[in-house]
């Protein structure tokens, strides 16, 4: 066959998530991986977008949109079992409540 | 800056009630989708959200007491300032009851009857009540 899969097809007949849930079956980094995905865009894209016209970024609170932007997906993915570990949807929240933390306690006066 | 002690209250107060929120809308959306998971499957986050619950319930109590106390504060004769709260404290407490008996139908139709959201909005009330006796003292009697 001119191109060998390393991995068995999915079957698409099943509907999408049937293919979701058999690629994560493969690798099961890919939910932990959106996630950090969304979350560093949302950080690092919005911090540097208020540096660059701002001069200085708020971190303390773009790690709270971001981690609240992240919490979001996490819980979808949690309506369908298999698509997300429970300790991975407990370790966004944990860094919920980090970031809240570091947000409410920071020293700037925030004006997000 | 000086971090004064309102600002640390309200920091601490507002990552409790955040806390809370998290949790509520977490466990919320896991019942209201019939989700194949739920926060609350681990216990340490069942424990962590019992206990942040009754903690913010003990300074809900804390916080009206002391505002009740701060309001009979009495400054001796003889002194330049006001000798009661009298004319702070006149319609202060009324204000915040009128507020939350206006907000109590558009609450009841968005966060429904449940006691998480409860917890989040009467501390909430209790917190802004605290800080006007705080500043009713500060103003009279200068930092305590």
């Amino acid at each position: 066959m001119f191109l060998d899969y390393l991995y068995n097809l999915p079957n698409s007949t099943e509907g999408i998530d049937a293919i979701a849930l058999e690629t994560i079956n493969i690798f099961p980094g890919l939910v932990p991986m959106l996630l950090l995905f969304v979350f560093l865009v949302v950080f690092i894209g919005g911090s540097t977008r208020q540096k660059i016209t701002r001069g200085s970024g708020d971190y303390a609170a773009w790690a709270l949109i971001a981690s609240i932007a992240t919490l979001l997906p996490a819980l979808l993915f949690s309506i369908t079992a298999g698509f997300i570990q429970l300790d991975w949807l407990i370790i966004v929240v944990s860094l919920n409540i980090l970031s809240a933390i570091w947000f409410f306690l920071d020293k700037r006066i925030t004006e997000v | 800056m000086e971090r004064s002690q309102i600002t640390i209250t309200i920091a601490l107060i507002s990552i409790a009630l955040f806390t809370i929120s998290i949790f509520g809308f977490a466990i919320g959306f896991a019942n209201d989708n019939e989700a194949s998971m739920s926060i609350t499957d681990d216990p340490n986050v069942a424990q962590l959200n019992t206990d942040t619950s009754s903690d913010i319930s003990t300074f809900k109590n804390d916080s009206e007491d002391t505002y009740q106390s701060i309001l009979d504060t009495t400054i001796e004769p003889g002194s330049d300032v006001a000798q009661s709260t009298g004319s702070f404290s006149i319609s202060v407490g009324n204000i915040v009851g009128v507020i939350k008996n206006i907000v109590y139908l558009p609450y009841q139709t968005i966060f429904g009857s449940g006691s998480g959201f409860g917890i989040f909005f009467t501390t909430f009330l209790a917190f802004l009540v605290f800080f006007v006796g705080l500043l009713i003292y500060k103003t009279l009697r200068g930092n305590p």
